[in-house]
């Protein structure tokens, strides 16, 4: 057994599930289950209690899937990594979701994970997290009223992530001639945290930056706009915030044996080949 | 003479040596048929789990099971004084005193993990209750973690041994100092090769059963050396070798860490006897695996060389220390091969250099994929393009300059006959583009380096023997049977030594069966190890596939009045040997065999013990191994200098196997030893604090994956080993002995940073390129 | 719970309380012990099987959420005696050496092969890159995938 017993609900829709999920006790959602099964199990190795109560939202058909209408691009919480990856996108900076969805962990987790749990419930590892800030994301919450709350991914992140609500899916606007480039700060495969995830996007005008956006994994976002190419590119890498910042939001482990000075150099040379790539 | 109608093996007859043939476990594998240890449950089979000390050096001072024992399906607890309390280890023969393990502790515990108890219970959870219910009440004591540390006087005494050393290896030969003083350029260094694990897929798993009215033991288990381990089993459980049977199936990997007894392989056997006989199961977690299991030994090796102006070697001294941990297991052994491996590889007579075993309070190092032989190349292989460096000598050309011969003895008296290590640097020269390479391509941040090595198929350092036995039946329907005690692991001997049997006896490969590893029914064999099984098991069944064929052309000779001397088995027929004409064919001559007339049953036994002497530790001569292998491995890489990543563009590896009985599986087995190496280079790293293990899974202890792996090119060197089966000498270790020097050397040449240290990090390129340019 | 699976085209009535793992459930259970499992940590890929055709991992699959999904094990690629075309190509380019990863290597190639009978390199590795092979004989299993996908494809 290498779960403690739990009772497993297995609603059909969002709304019963928003319910459940304001109702049960003891309980936690079922998304992908790549962290929450796993985190159950070493927790009974330890001897530690779990969630009696098991929430899966596997049936839902109305919480999976990508969509298009008009200019919003819609991806729904129970869409698989590698279904998102395989989902046809548009041109242009929307294309970056397509790079984020390979830097995820390997292909059979990619196969179970979703962009909900990965939005959700890990948030100082989101992948996720800084492409949707990047992107100006809307996230929206069903409660069990049938309400539905939206928050933007940054200030979701900036709260420590947390609702009440159930998290149902995700708006992005489409731009015009932005462009986007994502970078993560960590080896190929595994190992090696910290897990830092930079996006960039910006509108490109002559030499002019518009409507800028940095997105690093859970929260911080450094928007500026009508900035001068070179200026962005200076006042980046200068800032001592910013690499500050970006230290405090970085994942620290046990399995992390490098120096706080490489990590900071190893933010900034992200960085700036990420700035480099959308200068091309 | 009649002929028989052709039968299908006629029809399909190819020369089985040299023809890569599909794997003999191949379809079971591919179909999940194929069961290991880890796939057996019996009914009523009880769960065994042992009970880890959780400070890493503490005396015991009391165990309380009786809370444990009154837990419902909790079938048995042992404790040391259910037990003979024997000491095992793995140097007997040679080092008596570094049996120093109790297979259960009775007073000591000297690492995190160290077993003190064992439980079976009806299922998991009970299990883990039941060692959690279990009162030991430990004493701490100080512990002792870094080599340098623990050998000062005044550090915490681990065993009885003075300064934690359990064995000093000095190895002398000729005057060092004088020669050292005609030196035109001397060059010392130090390296520093860190501990790495063998994690092999399937976990450490045994199944023990004790028949309580027969008082025999049999027990299932993931080994790579069942006879090695039946011995200390027997040992240790005080009972007959032949009443204990040890049965290895299919193993998932071995690596070196499955080379030995381990207290679980005791505890099962014991847990199962208190239990009234009930078979019990123990099998390890993957943390369990990373800290209580045999690893690599982390060695600081210290070098120190004088050459001529023209490249000549004349002397070298050093010093290597290696952390053993708790236990000593194969310590001494490993040590050894880690200094006397360079006598294969270069010429050398004068040479000073002492090897000191250290007990540290870590986890147990043991032996592991290149015995030594890892640590040592990437140190000594560092060192000699340094050398290379300073006399403004191309790498190669240094080490053409130096390296060994075909025919030679070394100063250690190691027999060296065929020798391919010239052809194969040559080889791996011309298909790397070295020349046109090496140095040029500075400004694409590209280097190219070599590392050289050369490897043993086989050592005596376990008994007064090592050899092998085989025995080769050949039934009535035609179907050979190969017994051999050689345990497959996944290298394919099963499949190498059923081809070996089978081009002897002269017939077809899809004939035989191949049952190993099962200390009852198999003859004895010592086990894989030291890459020796296709040389040494291999020759053992030659010679029962030759007796075999013997047995047979007796009856056919009698029967036909002719001389034995004058016949021959190939190719599924009976031959004349001077023209080759056929007599009869094979299944004819069995039929024959079998008549009424003659009844005479087919069973071929061989049994082969390499011409080989044991090392004398005393001074560290002795011809180790029948036969040496050799290789030459060259790396290119790409280094990005804003990151730090090194990139592995490609490699090469040109190796003296002797002659490759089965091409594909050689291969294959070059693949995963580079990829092996690969990984020791970069990421390979079992990082520890205070005997705590903290990277104890995969997502901290990186493997090579499918991602990130360069090409490579094996490039097989046929020198035809006459002592070998069918010129074989076998290999299995050694691409990965030289792969980090290879690449270490290939970075110098890129950017001009030389890292001592392994694992290569990004981290250490870019502190190294910073420190180069503040220094200029 | 009652629970109804389809494991390799078969319905399996089962009684379960909730908290089993599909793993538990095919290697215990049902006796399917051609998948293996060598971490329980997500790490290692060898309890790979395919759900629905995509390669996902066992260990971490409750057992009763995975009603009304097609599951395929190794035990059910072939058809009679005859192996699946990945299977035998496992087997002619010399991909096997110990072989405790390849059920779940198997399980992976054959869920890419599938949806793409010509992959490039990169999406062979990136395919197979959550199973680890400690033997390492990845030159070859790629051998092997890309054979294989020329049979299927016709």
């Amino acid at each position: 057994m290498l779960l403690n017993p739990l009772t497993l609900h297995l609603p059909k829709t969002s709304l019963e599930a928003a319910r459940l999920f304001k109702e049960l006790e003891d309980s936690k959602v079922l998304a992908g289950g790549t962290f929450l099964l796993n985190s159950m199990k070493l927790l009974k190795h330890k001897g530690t209690k779990t969630a009696r109560n098991i929430l899966s939202l596997a049936k839902i058909d109305e919480l999976k899937g990508v969509s298009f209408q008009g200019d919003t691009l819609t991806i729904k919480s129970m869409t698989r990594i590698n279904e998102l990856f395989v989902s046809p996108l548009p041109d242009g900076h929307l294309k970056i979701l397509h790079t984020v969805c390979r830097n995820i962990s390997t292909n059979p987790i990619r196969n179970m994970a979703t962009v909900g749990g990965n939005l959700t419930c890990r948030y100082t590892w989101t992948e996720m997290g800084a492409v949707m800030i990047a992107l100006d994301a809307k996230m929206h919450f069903l409660g069990p009223d049938g309400q539905e709350d939206i928050i933007a991914a940054e200030d979701f992140f900036k709260n420590a992530a947390r609702s009440e609500k159930l998290f149902t899916h995700v708006t992005i606007k489409t731009q015009v001639a932005a462009r986007t480039a994502y970078r993560r700060v960590r080896k190929t495969l595994h190992v090696d945290v910290p897990m830092l995830a930079i996006c960039v996007k910006t509108e490109i005008k002559g030499k002019k930056w518009y409507n800028t956006r940095i997105g690093i994994n859970n929260g911080v976002a450094f928007a500026q706009r009508d900035t001068v190419l070179e200026e962005f590119l200076n006042k980046s890498l200068s800032s001592p915030d910013l690499g500050k910042q970006a230290l405090e939001h970085l994942t620290t482990s046990i399995y992390d044996t490098r120096s706080n000075d490489y990590k900071q150099h190893m933010f900034r040379v992200s960085l700036k080949s990420a700035i480099e790539e959308l200068c091309k | 003479m009649a002929l028989t109608p052709k039968s299908k093996f006629v029809d399909e007859y190819v020369d089985p040596v040299g023809k890569s043939v599909p794997r003999i476990e191949g379809r079971g594998i591919v179909t999940g048929q194929t069961k290991y240890v880890f796939d057996v449950y019996f009914p009523n089979m009880l769960v065994g789990k042992m009970l880890r000390s959780p400070h890493p050096h503490a005396r015991i001072i009391s165990i309380d099971t009786s809370k444990a024992e009154a837990l419902p399906g909790v079938k048995s607890i042992v404790t040391a004084k259910d037990t003979h309390q024997i000491k095992f280890g793995s140097n007997e023969y040679f080092f008596p005193h570094t049996v120093d393990q109790m297979a259960i502790e009775a007073d000591k515990v000297r690492y995190i993990g160290d077993e003190v108890a064992a439980v079976a219970a009806v299922d998991e959870e009970t299990a883990d209750e039941a060692l959690r219910l279990i009162d030991v009440k430990y004493e701490i004591l100080p512990g002792v973690f870094e080599i340098e540390e623990a050998i000062k006087p005044g550090a915490p005494q681990i065993h009885e041994s003075l300064n934690n050393i359990a064995v000093i290896l000095p190895v002398n030969f000729g005057n060092p100092e004088r020669v050292m003083k005609e030196a035109d350029i001397v060059r010392e260094d130090k390296f520093w090769c860190p501990v790495a694990h063998p994690a092999p897929m399937e976990p450490h798993v045994c199944v023990g059963q004790w028949e309580t009215f027969t008082n025999k033991i049999t027990l299932w288990s993931s080994s790579q050396a069942p006879f090695k381990c039946r011995e200390a089993l027997a040992k240790t459980l005080k009972m007959d070798l032949n009443d204990v049977r040890v049965i290895k199936m299919a193993v998932g990997g071995g690596f070196g860490g499955k080379l030995e007894m381990l207290p679980m392989d005791f505890a099962a056997c014991l847990l199962s006897k208190k239990a009234g006989g009930l078979p019990v199961k123990i099998s390890l977690s993957r943390e369990e695996e990373f800290t209580t299991t045999r690893r690599k030994h982390g060695m600081i090796y210290k070098i120190k060389t004088g050459v001529k102006k023209d490249g000549t070697i004349l002397a070298i001294t050093g010093e290597v220390l290696a952390d053993g941990g708790a236990y000593c297991s194969y310590g001494p052994t490993v040590l050894a091969a880690a200094i006397m491996r360079i006598f294969m590889v270069y010429k050398i007579q004068h040479f000073r250099m002492s090897g000191y075993r250290v007990y540290t309070n870590n986890p147990i190092s043991g032996a592991m994929r290149g015995f030594g032989g890892v640590q040592s190349g990437f140190a000594i292989e560092s060192h000699m393009d340094m050398i290379a460096k300073d006399l403004g000598m191309d790498p190669i050309e240094f080490r053409l300059k130096n390296i060994t011969e075909p025919n030679m003895v070394t100063v250690n008296k190691m027999v060296l006959t065929t020798n391919g290590l010239r052809e194969c640097i040559e080889k791996a020269a011309k298909a790397s583009g070295w020349k046109e390479k090496r140095g040029k391509q500075k400004h694409l941040k590209r280097g190219i380096g070599i590392g050289i090595a050369a490897d043993v198929m086989g050592s005596k350092m376990y008994k007064s023997h090592e050899s092998a036995g085989a025995i080769v039946k050949v039934e009535e329907d035609g179907s050979v049977y190969l017994f051999t005690g050689a345990a497959d692991t996944g290298q394919g001997s099963n499949t190498a030594l059923s081809q070996i049997a089978a081009h002897e006896l002269g017939v077809s490969y899809s004939r035989i069966k191949c049952k190993s590893g099962d200390t009852e029914i198999t003859p004895f064999d010592t086990g894989s190890f030291a890459s020796r099984v296709t040389f040494i098991s291999g020759n053992a069944a030659l010679l029962g596939g030759r007796d075999a064929k013997l047995q047979i052309l007796e009856i056919v000779a009698k029967d036909n009045n002719l001389k034995i001397e004058d016949l021959d088995i190939k190719a599924e027929k009976v031959i004349f040997k001077k023209d080759g004409k056929l007599l009869m064919s094979f299944d004819r001559a069995l039929e024959l065999c079998y008549s009424f007339k003659y009844g005479k049953q087919i069973i071929g036994r061989g049994s082969y013990n390499p011409k080989t002497t044991p090392i004398d530790f005393r001074t560290g001569e002795g011809n180790v191994s029948g036969s040496y292998g050799f290789e030459a491995q060259i790396a290119e890489v790409e280094v990005d200098i804003d990151t730090g990543n090194v990139k592995l563009l490609e490699l090469w590896d040109a190796h003296d196997i002797g002659k490759a009985i089965n091409p594909q599986s050689v291969e294959a087995q070059i693949e995963g030893s580079l990829a092996m190496g690969i990984g020791y280079t970069f990421y390979e790293d079992l990082r520890f604090k205070n005997g705590r293990v903290l990277n104890a899974n995969f997502a901290g202890y990186r493997v090579p994956r499918s991602i990130g792996l360069p090409k490579m090119t094996s490039i097989l060197v046929e020198t035809d080993e006459l002592e070998g089966p069918f010129g074989a000498k076998g290999m299995g270790e050694a691409s990965l002995l030289p792969t980090s020097a290879a690449i270490a050397n290939a970075v110098e040449d890129a950017i001009g940073v030389r890292i001592k240290e392994l694992p290569i990090t990004a981290e250490k390129i870019i502190k190294a390129l910073k420190e180069k340019t503040i220094s200029i | 719970m009652d629970v109804k699976l389809n494991i390799n085209k078969k319905e399996y009535h089962l009684n379960l309380k909730g908290h089993e793992t599909l793993m538990e459930v095919l290697r215990e259970q049902l006796s399917l012990t051609g998948t293996k499992t060598a971490c329980q940590e997500t790490e290692c890929g060898t309890c790979t099987v395919m759900i629905n055709g995509k390669a996902v991992l066992s260990c971490i699959t409750l057992a009763a959420n995975a009603q009304g999904d097609e599951i395929t094990t190794i035990e059910g690629l072939a058809q009679g005696d005859v192996l699946h075309p990945v299977q035998q190509a496992y087997i002619d380019y010399g991909s096997v050496q110990c072989g405790f990863c390849i059920p779940g290597m198997i399980m992976s190639s054959v869920a890419l092969l599938e949806k793409n009978p010509q992959p490039t390199q990169e999406e062979i590795e990136y395919a197979l890159d959550g199973n680890i092979c400690r033997c390492a004989g990845y030159p070859k299993i790629f051998e092997a995938v890309r054979e294989a996908g020329k049979k299927m494809k016709k």
